[in-house]
């Protein structure tokens, strides 16, 4: 295992170097944007800011990527360098939460040469339009204009469009995969991209009624400003709006497949509630959370679109494991940037997990190192100074890094399988996504 | 169905009906070619189903004629982590007044104002309307004569229409008021209760699923679109609790267009300030629709033709609204209340025939509670609300009468005509 993370890191620094030369070669705007578009995808309104326009080689000091405002991004982490990995894989944690990926994967990244895949910018036809194809569908759903105001609230196009764009970006890749290079993406699998936003929006929802958030997405959320049974009721409609453009697909397996999204999004809902006593059983519980709660509908919808593509069944495994693989290593970081993060960056408050009472990754890596978190756990940091000392005691530890290191190892595992796909711009662009998912800021 | 028909209709209506249906729009749905006879022949095919009406016991020989209980909450349920971990969760709150508490008493004991009944109607109609010779053996619950798919839909409507409820019961955090308990509570009991429905309405879905019928998995999620959309229509105090519209003048109110394709919303042309349609609207949407697009639904699983399945909807939307009717009336059969529905059918017709009163309403726009039901309930029983109510609900029964009077005369059919009998034999 350290070897291969070695590999994996030797190659995303190459690469790195690749991106600064070319980025140097171009004249400065284009320096930026090339940049912008390869890192900084995420964050739509925080492009404009000069943060990103800075382009430094990975800085000496292993922790600074963790640093609490971590304003440079870079394709390499330095924990997966000598020092914070080789801890991680030491770590018999960590060793145990790597069996939890499905296949044992080489490390490696493949090569997809020099040219540099945008996915957004690859799909930006297919994903043009389609947060207003959302809200128009949801106004033709309903007569009553204030049902309509909360539904569409957050369908205002300022969201990364992450599932859409992963959504479209399979389906194409499958299509290229079966049919080859004149293969077009179907209206069907379109509307699963905009299924899977709209399912992961009325979960949203209904979170900020439980958790009672003031902010998302850096505005007030659904709960400050109407009533919550209003609010509630509007999570509802879109669920079964979502439904009802899943039922005029027409395809059982679809419909299956997508149901079970719903199913686990609530057992993920009500796993959040409890906690387990043991630290194994800890960990293994909160994989399974974060499998239902957010990896499940990317990779059920990775996997109904390759259905709707007609491909065969291990096509479509592979696309469900992708999905998996990169919804694990998406939820992974959020739960790192929850503790790294700027509350202006993430348009959310920060340590937001801690003061819901939730231990996430990383406390649960620092916990070997300072088994006093362990009881405050099990009483969901709710005593006066709690949500402060754990915040210490993890930034204290290696908890961050070993969180970067399994989400590095879902992520690579995802690229792994999508390498597997026929090569096409799409197919790399879901290569490009698993970093992109890794290196996010917000 | 066009205008001129719905014209002809009214009219039609007005003849035999009398008065109040001139106001009712037909909001309830696609109207069929038979919609349209005569009351009174109805009301006696139902008179001779019935020696001495009883509510319960029209209710427990019904379930005994399709098998055992139908209720959802059975041993499986019970069994299950989620509702295992809701359970224990539910114990927390006892002692806190959230509204979930009651939600939950009453979705446990059975009485005549709850709609448990609602799985046992899908059933019975289902029975009484039999199905396709086509249908394999192995699909067939033979001695109670419905298919599995059949009793999963019913389940599945008592998990949407409690799902519904539980979430209708959270409270609002948002409101200006004080809230009178401890916000700790208040909150955890809104987190319990968003979930529980919530995983009411996936099991909804994943069963749905496993029918492995598009169109009836689209008719379902549309009934559960019509339900969010119910919470919405007109005016709400803080709590969402519904107040009614401002009565308009008669010549201000526009002309309604009809529901024809009840995928689509509901429209909402003509409705607000109308009082007939208002109380149609809104307990379609809120009750009918979720009722007849299950006993359509259940057709649609049976192999029958889309125009059986349509009179199969018009049946479970004449039998909910009937049955709201009954729930309406019986606040005013009793002493008198501290409280009733302020959406209720006499009320609604007594503001629109004495417009003055609205300024009772107006005073419960911050919370319902600071309405005088005292000078409401008076005016209501000196007016003639309870006549037209009364009228209304006979209109209904006669239509849903008149569905079943198309199914063959089996025991699934009487069982269905007693408990209609039983729900409007107090007031007749």
């Amino acid at each position: 295992m350290p070897v291969s993370c070695v590999c994996y890191a030797v190659h995303i620094l190459k690469r790195f170097v690749a991106v600064v030369a070319m980025a140097c070669l171009s004249s400065s705007r284009l320096c930026a944007r090339v940049q912008d578009k390869l890192l900084c995808q995420f964050g739509h309104k925080v492009r404009k800011q000069t943060v990103f326009v800075k382009l430094k080689p990975p800085g000496p000091s292993p922790l600074r990527i963790f640093g609490k405002t971590c304003q440079r991004v870079t394709t390499c982490g330095p924990a997966c360098g000598s020092g914070g990995f080789s801890a991680g894989a030491s770590s018999g944690l960590v060793r145990r939460l790597a069996s939890s990926l499905q296949s044992t994967s080489t490390g490696s990244l493949p090569d997809y040469g020099t040219q540099i895949v945008d996915p957004y910018r690859l799909l930006e036809d297919d994903l043009n339009g389609i947060y207003e194809d959302i809200r128009s569908e949801l106004e033709r759903n309903t007569n009553q204009s204030e049902l309509n105001t909360i539904a569409t609230y957050y369908f205002d196009g300022q969201g990364k469009a992450l599932r859409p764009m992963v959504a479209i970006l399979m389906a194409r890749a499958v299509n290229y995969h079966v049919y080859g290079e004149n293969s077009a993406l179907l209206p069907s699998q379109r509307q699963v991209a905009m299924i899977s936003e709209m399912i992961h929006s009325a979960s949203l929802i209904h979170d900020d009624v439980i958790d009672q958030s003031d902010f998302r997405r850096g505005k007030p959320s659904v709960n400050v400003l109407w009533n919550h049974k209003k609010v509630a009721m509007a999570g509802d409609f879109i669920l079964a709006v979502a439904s009802m453009m899943i039922a005029r697909l027409r395809s059982d397996d679809v419909t299956l497949v997508l149901s079970q999204v719903v199913t686990d999004l609530v057992q993920g809902e009500f796993m959040q509630l409890g906690s387990k006593e043991t630290e194994n059983e800890r960990f293994a519980h909160y994989l399974t959370k974060t499998y239902r709660k957010t990896a499940s509908l990317i990779a059920n919808s990775v996997k109904a679109v390759a259905l709707l593509s007609g491909a065969d069944e291990s096509t479509c495994e592979l696309a469900f494991q992708y999905g998996r693989n990169l919804g694990l290593s998406f939820q992974l970081v959020d739960d790192l940037l929850d503790f790294v993060s700027s509350a202006q960056a993430m348009g959310k408050p920060t340590a937001a997990d801690l003061k819901l009472g939730l231990a996430t990754a990383p406390v649960l890596f620092a916990c070997e190192k300072y088994p006093e978190l362990n009881p405050m756990i099990m009483r969901r940091f709710q005593e006066p100074g709690d949500v402060e000392k754990a915040y210490e005691l993890v930034h204290k530890s290696r908890g961050l890094e070993q969180t970067r290191f399994l989400a590095r190892k879902h992520g690579a595992e995802a690229a792994r399988l999508a390498a597997e796909l026929a090569d096409s711009p799409y197919q790399k662009g879901l290569v490009v996504t698993t970093d992109l998912v890794l290196n996010r800021i917000k | 169905m066009s205008l001129s028909r719905l014209c002809r209709v009214v009219r039609c209506d007005l003849v035999k009906v009398q008065s109040s249906s001139a106001l009712v729009s037909k909001l309830w749905g696609p109207c069929a070619p038979r919609e349209v006879s005569t009351c009174s022949t109805q009301r006696a095919s139902v008179a001779q189903h019935s020696s001495k009406p009883d509510w319960n016991r029209a209710v427990s020989e019904a379930e005994k004629i399709v098998g055992y209980p139908t209720s959802f909450l059975s041993l499986r349920w019970v069994l299950s982590d989620e509702i295992a971990n809701v359970a224990l969760h539910l114990r927390k709150l006892v002692g806190s007044n959230h509204p979930l508490l009651k939600t939950a008493k009453n979705l446990i004991y059975n009485g005549k104002n709850n709609m448990q009944a609602w799985g046992l109607i899908v059933l019975l109609v289902s029975k009484a309307a039999g199905h396709s010779p086509e249908i394999p053996d192995m699909e067939q619950d033979k001695a109670a004569g419905v298919l599995h798919s059949q009793r999963a839909l019913a389940e599945v409507t008592e998990m949407i229409r409690t799902s519904h409820l539980v979430h209708k019961g959270l409270v609002n955090m948002n409101s200006r008021q004080p809230i009178a308990a401890e916000p700790d509570d208040m909150m955890f009991g809104n987190k319990i209760a968003l979930l529980s429905g919530d995983y009411l309405l996936a099991n909804s879905c994943s069963e749905l699923a496993n029918l492995r019928n598009q169109e009836l998995v689209e008719l379902m999620s549309s009934a559960v679109r019509d339900l969010a959309e119910a919470e919405f229509l007109g005016e709400r105090d803080e709590q969402n609790n519904p107040l009614p519209s401002r009565p308009l003048p008669k010549d201000q109110i526009e002309e309604a267009t009809e529901w024809d394709i009840i995928t689509d919303p509901l429209p909402m042309g003509g409705v607000i300030g109308c009082a007939g349609r208002e109380w149609s609207a809104r307990h379609v949407l809120a009750a009918g629709a979720l009722l007849g697009k299950s006993c359509s639904a259940a057709l649609k699983l049976a192999g029958h033709k889309p125009q059986l399945q349509t009179q199969g909807y018009l049946f479970g939307c004449h039998l909910a609204l009937a049955w709201q009717a009954f729930l309406d009336l019986e606040a005013f059969t009793g002493p008198e209340p501290a409280s009733f529905s302020l959406v209720g059918a006499p009320l609604a017709f007594t503001l629109e025939a004495r417009p003055e009163l609205y300024e009772y309403i107006e005073a419960g726009k911050k919370s319902v509670q600071d309405v005088d039901y005292h000078a409401l309930y008076k005016a209501v029983l000196a007016g003639d609300g309870l006549e037209q109510t009364k009228r209304l609900q006979r209109e209904h029964i006669a239509r849903a009468v008149h569905v079943l009077d198309s199914f063959p005369d089996c025991d699934a059919r009487t069982a269905l005509a007693n408990i209609i009998v039983a729900m409007h034999h107090d007031h007749l």
